[in-house]
């Protein structure tokens, strides 16, 4: 099975490239930490309707692309270096759980939406210090209370997908409505300006719970979010590289470009390694996915596990190898430096991933 | 074509190849003669040199056959250890700049393991710069004179042949004064002696030359471009140690070590279990990066300087293994008694010198840093000074 990209992922990769490039340059991040607005809907428009990125995961029955795993990563790889704000994660995430329940109704009236892009999705998945929901009574009849934070485009999404525990521990997906009574959404202060969260609260709020193994499609979720975690990552990461890499080969001090100087090469060198065994564990995990789902769940904790820090610490050095200027707001290098902390933490950190890894592997 | 080559490769393999044996010092006579025939049974049934050209013993097949004979034989732990540097570093190198005569004369004899190479480049005042050599070879007549001291020298004992770097232009800057040459190394002149490391074994040797007679048909490439072909090998050099994988046995893979743990009970440590899953995670992204260097070549795209990606990323994962397998002995790996625990800590005290063998990490980095990234080199006060005005290794300023 192999790593390297197929001509037809390489020809996707292209596409988003430009298209990121073309609609979504990062002066269109400017302008969104300048308006405040969560992301632009006519990208996301265009993501959606033109280029079908909602329904990439979602089988061709329900309106998706049914392009798989290993076409997702490499779009949100694109994605990731361009650091593109969508509210595309929460979408894949919900459609990922209600691919894996067995509630045929709920799949029938809401993936086609999320595939073509007019109904915002997602999933709320919390941490042990995000909160939890309990739920009361049954089926289409479930109140659920609690309140949950960081929800990744919890504030946008019009359709929410609850995991609550009932009252006997038993735990369901609870499919909400954006207008359901008793529900607020607040945004938060994300600390990365390209990605919306906000805190999800319930009180006594009605849902109905979907039909199936709720702690199964939970699972799966995580690992696609590890998988989409990953190559967002794994894009934002080699651009760094690539910018500061730049940077060191024409900028000038002591009568050298800078990158002569065994402090800055050796660094960026290090960079380079750890974006060459990430990328590599990304590759193998995007495979995974299409090919060999019983071993998806380690490969995407594996490739979450090589990148979540080695991104984060990629983008302190784009900040430190520019020196001054990389410290200015209008230089690009804090948008990466925030987008590499948020990246690493949420669904579940590094230390998160080392446990479920170390349980997966009979540690 | 190639999937004939899968089933004759494994059905051959399922054949001949032994199981590894408890003695895994390959220097030994016995080990040595098994490690022979086991290689002379390769090429004779057509397994050794799978991308060489069939002029000099090869079998002229593609990288295909070459990936699947790595993917068939990972399965089994060959007794080839002796041959590994001949062929993949000195071999390479005659292959790419040897004379014709050279090619013909030694590489069918070194694939089927009659004649055993060493590679004979560092020396006790020239380490990473290399190029600060200081053997000499001074021509004399249809012979070169060779006089100095190389070290680090892995296999000189059971050697036949090595290829040597040696000055032959002193008044030249250094990179331009340097030629390499075939050396027989049971010349009168060569001496040979063990040297112990930091573990107490003697893997590797230090290799004295006393005006040691070469003929000149044993120049490699040109005289005083002996730089250009120590480059090629050493690139060989680092993507064979890059992509060889660890071997199974290693007590800190994370197998090994997953079993150390439970042994001595400390997996219900959350720290323990953490290291151990990260050692798993990156020596998992290790071998698919090895893996798909491998798949890149195969696509036409050759790993070039990656290869220093691929050593370097090696070494730090022996020195995180290394820390793991410390975390899990705790006060275990300050006093022990038992051989289980022994192994471990000999490969904990070995685990810094893969990041010296083979060129230090500091040095791949540099590679990394002005090959991938194209950073300007260092500034390097020493390439246009003549060899002989330069101050060299440990040499006190004049």
């Amino acid at each position: 099975m192999a790593l390297i990209l197929t001509e037809e992922e390489q020809a996707l990769a292209e596409s988003v490239r430009k298209f990121v490039a073309d609609r979504s340059p990062l002066t269109s991040l400017r302008q969104l930490i300048a308006s405040g607005e969560p992301y632009d809907p006519d990208v996301w428009k265009q993501m959606t309707a033109q280029l079908g990125l909602a329904g990439l995961t979602i089988p061709e029955e329900y309106g998706g692309v049914g392009a798989g795993k290993s076409a997702l990563s490499v779009v949100l790889t694109e994605l990731g270096a361009g650091l593109v704000a969508s509210p595309l994660l929460g979408c894949v995430l919900a459609a990922e759980v209600l691919l894996h329940l067995d509630d045929t109704a709920a799949r029938a009236e809401l993936l086609p939406k999320i595939a073509d892009g007019g109904l915002v999705a997602t999933l709320v998945m919390a941490s042990a210090a995000g909160g939890h929901v309990t739920a009361a009574g049954s089926g289409d009849e479930v109140t659920l209370t609690g309140s949950v934070s960081p929800v990744l485009d919890g504030a946008e999404a019009s359709v929410l997908l609850v995991p609550a525990e009932n009252g006997d521990g038993r735990l369901g997906v609870c499919l909400v409505d954006g207008g359901a009574a008793g529900l607020s959404r607040k945004r938060l202060t994300a600390v990365d300006h390209s990605r919306s969260l906000a805190r999800v609260e319930l009180a006594g709020t009605p849902a109905r719970e979907l039909a199936g193994d709720a702690t199964a499609a939970l699972a799966a979720a995580a690992d696609l979010g590890n998988l989409a975690l990953a190559s967002e990552s794994a894009g934002a990461m080699k651009a760094c590289l690539d910018m500061t890499s730049a940077y060191a080969r024409i900028r000038v001090a002591f009568g050298q470009p800078i990158g002569a100087f065994q402090a800055v090469k050796h660094r960026l060198a290090d960079m380079e390694k750890s974006w060459e065994l990430g990328y590599a564990a990304l590759r193998d995990a995007a495979r995974a996915g299409d090919a060999e789902p019983g071993r998806f769940g380690v490969a995407a904790a594996v490739a979450r596990v090589m990148l979540a820090s080695a991104y984060a610490d990629a983008a302190v050095d784009t900040v430190q190898l520019h020196g001054g200027i990389g410290f200015t707001w209008e230089h690009d290098a804090h948008l990466y430096y925030k987008n590499g902390l948020s990246n690493k933490v949420l669904l579940g950190g590094p230390g998160d991933q080392l446990d479920r890894l170390a349980d997966a592997l009979g540690i | 074509m190639s999937e004939d080559f899968r089933a004759r490769a494994r059905a051959w393999l399922a054949a001949h190849a032994p199981r590894r044996s408890a003695d895994e010092d390959d220097s030994t006579a016995t080990g040595l003669a098994e490690q022979k025939a086991f290689q002379a049974r390769l090429y004779d049934d057509g397994f050794a040199g799978i991308t060489w050209p069939k002029e000099y013993g090869g079998q002229g097949l593609t990288s295909a056959e070459q990936i699947i004979w790595s993917q068939e034989s990972r399965h089994y732990d060959l007794p080839t250890g002796a041959f590994f540097i001949g062929l993949s570093m000195p071999g390479n190198t005659l292959l790419e700049v040897g004379s014709e005569a050279q090619k013909k004369r030694y590489l069918p004899k070194m694939l089927r393991g009659e004649e055993i190479w060493c590679q004979l480049f560092s020396e006790p005042g020239a380490g990473s710069d290399v190029a600060s050599l200081q053997t000499t070879a001074i021509r004399d007549g249809d012979e070169w004179v060779l006089n100095g001291q190389k070290v680090w020298t892995s296999g000189a004992q059971y050697s036949d042949f090595g290829a040597i770097l040696a000055r032959t232009d002193p008044t030249k800057p250094k990179h331009n004064g340097i030629s390499m040459f075939i050396v027989d190394m049971h010349a009168p002149g060569v001496t040979i002696r063990p040297l112990k490391v930091a573990t107490g074994h003697s893997p590797f040797n230090e290799v004295f030359f006393d005006n040691v007679r070469i003929p000149a048909e044993n120049l490699i490439g040109e005289e005083n471009k002996g730089w250009d072909a120590a480059v090629v090998m050493l690139r060989h050099e680092r993507i064979a140690i890059g992509t060889m994988g660890a071997p199974r046995s290693n007590p800190l893979a994370f197998d090994s070590l997953r079993d150390l743990a439970a042994g001595l009970g400390r997996t219900n440590d959350q720290g323990v279990r953490r290291s151990l899953a990260e050692l798993y995670a990156r020596g998992r992204a290790m071998s698919l990066f090895a893996l798909l260097l491998r798949e890149e070549t195969l696509a036409g795209r050759p790993p070039g300087a990656r290869g220093s990606v691929a050593k370097l990323a090696g070494s730090d994962l022996g020195r995180f293994a290394g820390n793991v397998a410390a975390d899990v002995l705790g006060d275990q790996l300050a006093g022990f008694d038992s051989e289980a625990i022994a192994g471990v800590n000999i490969a904990i005290i070995a685990a810094p010198g893969s990041a010296i063998a083979g060129g230090t990490s500091e040095i791949q980095r540099n590679i990394i840093g002005e090959r991938v990234l194209g950073l300007a080199k260092d500034p390097g006060v020493d390439r246009a000074t003549p060899f002989n005005q330069l101050r060299v290794g440990t040499q006190r300023q004049q």
